[in-house]
């Protein structure tokens, strides 16, 4: 990257973007390779080293303490300090500076948690420059910001490369990169594969090089085509809203059916509604608006306890928290949900014999080693971890069964026997609802795909009308919403 | 070495290591001799005194010994049963007090205004002191579950709030007992003779029925926790909350009821203080046994069994403690060492990394309890 201009890393995810960034900012550390800064060869052993050296990087969660002043999150670290005491007037002082010089409008005494999203990340910018940052990285800036935020930010972003500095910013929106950068590079499986000029490219041309031109074989053998037409339907919605953790809108009109023996893919970038849309069919999540019938039930005011008895089955994108509790035996996580039928519960009281019996044939049946019901699952690698909880959801005989990031950390071998499990349940009449964010998985299982963007449907495809270059515009949103 | 031995050690250890530093501590101020002695005085104060037993003395040097650590062992255990039962479902009980002061405080009045044949009387006033003490609780338990309140925060207010309710104003205003005999008195009213806790070793000891009926609490905790399927979702969402959710428990009720029977153990261990050995609520309750309960609880490592073993022994320790005072030794040693155990027990994660540098230990951590 060169002094003075603005340069665009693009990838989708889990591309190696964040970790190359992290990588110059110091909080990882290169297997090889150097890394050169002003023909220097330069290694930064942390962030502090990265700092003196002038990169400032701003992450996508801030990092500010919101009870504090703007000034004093901007001098956090090296406070000006009187006598050995915190000189808040000097802090004050020298913040009113630093935002003048570079334009920005921020009251240095105001509380971080009383300022608009767009206004904190500005202070984390201001922070960045405060500590003389000349290489500035923005991770998905735009993310949580509204338009005119975002446009704010563009300008925020132009006026510092024109004062001399030079900004990296970080997207998978090629819109707004085109619009913002001189010079664009597309990241693609831990690779740069090319580098542009962003007036001499298009959106398209762009997400054609970030999904790659479908040379790449399927990670897993294709399925055998399903020959009988899908069965009943499990689950229809219409209209689904639902709202994210930050409170905005992350579901903002959702329509989509899963039958009885075909597994439903859905595709898209991270952050789009699909987690969401997991939890609202689990009964984790209420949703807003919308109407949906899920196995004979409406889907409005669904409990988690409701979507199990209806036969929703779940594999969670986060284990630990959500699937399985580490501290607890293997059987005893075997038994998590389904602990008050049999063979797990006789009466009120747990069936112990019941219950050790299912788990050895479980821990047989899926591999999970090593096959001890009384083991803590903590004392699990990650992998089995996973056998158990998939060993457990498709032991319940579910008849629509939501899947999240299923193979996420798992190795090559599990990642296929996990898959196997999957097709044998849509096989047995099971509908599988996969959400997961490696496109190949999602191409290698799937009987139909649905594309998500920004909370909305803005893809349909069945199996053989898969063209990833297609699915990989859809997903970052650069056709116009609408059916294939 | 057995996974359920590995966690009992540090329990022990710590105890025997606070054993060890006040022995140490009355060796240097007064005579290491004298702190021999007093440990054994200490021994034959809570456990009886065999060896005068032995040489011909009065069956009463046993009972009466035995009846006083008896008396302690029980509150010891239902209030150290209160904070494990929390703890299973994740909720750090410091109110144990004040819950404590509500079940005494309703046992008084049940035994006192309510006539009852004899066997109803003693269930009656016990499940009256049950439910005040869960109702305290509950109070606790619902701010939590539907105002986030934090529960050590407002457990801690609520001891206050008993103290001033109860002590500071019930009990010396409106259930303040009638002067007899031209005495006045201070606290509640007497309870009838049909209400009192009988006694199970004769009129020489005040080892009485609450004995036995701490023990059955601390089994029948046992029981629910590892044997039911309620026991088995209070201990899911103790060890991980989102995870139950996710699975269909119903968090909130788990934890409401879990806390509610916390409040239901410490109010009996009030009601066994009261029908067993007060007789009424007195001006003031003063003895703390509901702070007591979280140390007992956590050197019992939160097992309700292990609590008891621990109730059981600062039991016979307390009780037996009285006596090394005929050696100048002061009486609250036993109250020192619980301390100072507690305070070693807190390092759990220190022991069990010493204990796994010695023995290849399974991949397994402890439970880390969270306050």
């Amino acid at each position: 990257m060169r002094r003075g201009e603005l340069l665009a890393v693009v990838g989708e995810n889990g591309a190696g973007k964040s970790s190359l960034m992290n990588v110059l900012y110091g909080l990882y550390q290169p297997d090889s390779g150097v890394l050169s800064l002003d023909g220097q060869p330069v290694r930064f052993k942390s962030p502090r080293d990265a700092i003196a050296r002038g990169i400032g990087m701003v992450h996508q969660h801030f990092m500010l303490v919101p009870t504090l002043s703007v000034a004093e999150n901007v001098v956090l670290g090296r406070e000006p300090t009187r006598n050995g005491l915190l000189d808040l007037e000097r802090a004050v002082q020298e913040v009113s500076a630093t935002c003048a010089r570079f334009g920005f409008q921020l009251e240095p005494r105001a509380r971080v948690d009383t300022l608009s999203v767009g206004s904190q990340q500005k202070v984390e910018i201001v922070k960045a420059l405060h500590r003389g940052a000349q290489v500035l990285i923005l991770d998905e800036p735009t993310a949580v910001l509204t338009p005119q935020e975002s446009d704010e930010l563009a300008r925020v972003m132009r006026g510092l490369v024109a004062q001399g500095h030079t900004v990296v910013l970080i997207s998978h929106k090629l819109k707004e990169v085109l619009g913002v950068a001189d010079r664009i590079a597309v990241m693609r499986r831990g690779r740069c594969v090319a580098e542009v000029r962003a007036a001499d490219t298009t959106a398209e041309q762009l997400a054609a090089l970030m999904v790659g031109e479908g040379q790449r074989a399927p990670a897993t053998t294709s399925p055998p085509a399903v020959s009988q037409a899908p069965g009943e339907s499990l689950l229809n919605v219409r209209g689904l809203q639902a709202t994210g953790d930050n409170g905005r809108p992350a579901l903002r009109g959702v329509d989509l059916e899963v039958r009885a023996g075909e597994i439903v893919g859905i595709a898209g970038v991270d952050g789009n509604g699909q987690r969401e849309l997991a939890e609202v069919l689990t009964g984790l999540r209420p949703l807003t608006s919308g109407s949906g019938a899920l196995l004979g039930g409406p889907l409005s005011g669904l409990t988690p306890a409701q979507a199990r008895t209806r036969g929703v089955g779940h594999i969670p994108e986060d284990r630990l928290h959500r699937a399985v509790v580490k501290a607890l035996s293997v059987e005893e996580n075997v038994a998590l949900g389904r602990h008050t039928r049999p063979p797990f519960a006789k009466g009120p009281w747990i069936d112990f014999k019941g219950r050790r019996e299912r788990t050895r044939e479980l821990t047989v049946a899926y591999d999970v080693r090593p096959p001890d019901p009384e083991v803590a699952l903590r004392a699990l690698s990650g992998g089995n971890q996973q056998k158990v909880v998939v060993a457990r959801e498709l032991d319940a005989r579910p008849r629509l069964l939501v899947v999240v990031q299923p193979t996420r950390g798992l190795d090559v071998g599990a990642v296929a026997q996990v898959h196997a499990k999957l097709r044998e349940a849509r096989d047995q009449g099971t509908g599988v609802l996969l959400v997961s964010l490696d496109l190949e998985e999602v191409l290698a299982l799937s009987d139909r795909v649905y594309v998500f963007f920004e909370g909305r449907v803005t893809g349909h495809f069945l199996r053989h009308e898969f063209d990833e270059r297609e699915l990989g515009r859809r997903m970052l949103g650069t056709t116009e919403p609408g059916h294939a | 070495m057995p996974e359920r031995v590995r966690q009992m050690l540090p329990s022990v250890l710590s105890v025997l290591l606070a054993l060890g530093v006040c022995w140490a501590l009355i060796a240097l101020t007064l005579e290491p001799g004298t702190a021999t002695d007093a440990y054994l005085q200490m021994l034959w104060g809570g456990i009886g005194n065999w060896p005068a037993y032995l040489d011909g003395a009065a069956a009463t040097v046993i009972t009466r010994p035995l009846g006083e650590s008896a008396m302690k062992a029980a509150i010891l255990t239902l209030t150290g049963l209160s904070v494990a039962v929390a703890f299973k479902v994740g909720l750090f009980n410091i109110g144990a007090q004040g819950q404590m002061l509500l079940g005494a405080l309703a046992a008084a009045v049940m035994g006192a205004q309510v006539s009852l044949p004899g066997v109803l009387h003693v269930p009656a006033a016990l499940l009256g002191a049950a439910l005040a003490g869960a109702a305290w609780a509950g109070i606790a338990g619902l701010l939590r579950i539907y105002r986030g309140v934090h529960e050590v925060i407002s457990t801690i207010m609520l001891n206050w709030v008993a103290l001033s309710l109860v002590d500071n104003w019930l009990v010396v205003g409106p259930l303040r007992g009638a002067a007899e005999g031209g005495q006045s008195i201070t606290g509640t009213a007497e309870i009838q003779a049909t209400a009192v806790l009988p006694r199970l070793l004769g009129e020489g000891s005040r080892l009485n029925l609450g004995f036995p009926l701490a023990l059955a609490a601390a089994l029948a905790v046992w029981v629910w926790l590892t044997r039911t399927r309620s026991g088995f979702e209070t201990r899911a969402v103790g060890l991980g909350a989102e995870a139950a959710r996710a699975a269909g428990i119903p968090v909130a009720r788990r934890m409401g009821l879990a806390m509610a029977l916390a409040g239901a153990m410490a109010g009996l261990a009030g009601a066994v203080l009261v029908l067993g050995t007060e007789g009424r609520y007195p001006g003031t309750l003063g003895a703390p046994y509901g702070f007591d309960g979280i140390a007992i609880a956590l050197i019992g490592n939160n097992h309700p069994l292990g609590a008891t073993v621990s109730a059981l022994f600062f039991g016979v320790l307390r009780a037996g403690g009285t006596r090394m005072q005929l050696l100048g030794v002061h009486k609250s040693f036993p109250e020192l060492i619980q301390g100072l155990a507690l305070l070693f027990v807190a390092g759990r994660m220190v022991w069990l990394a010493l204990l796994r540098r010695r023995n290849v230990a399974p991949a397994a951590s402890a439970e880390v309890p969270r306050a």
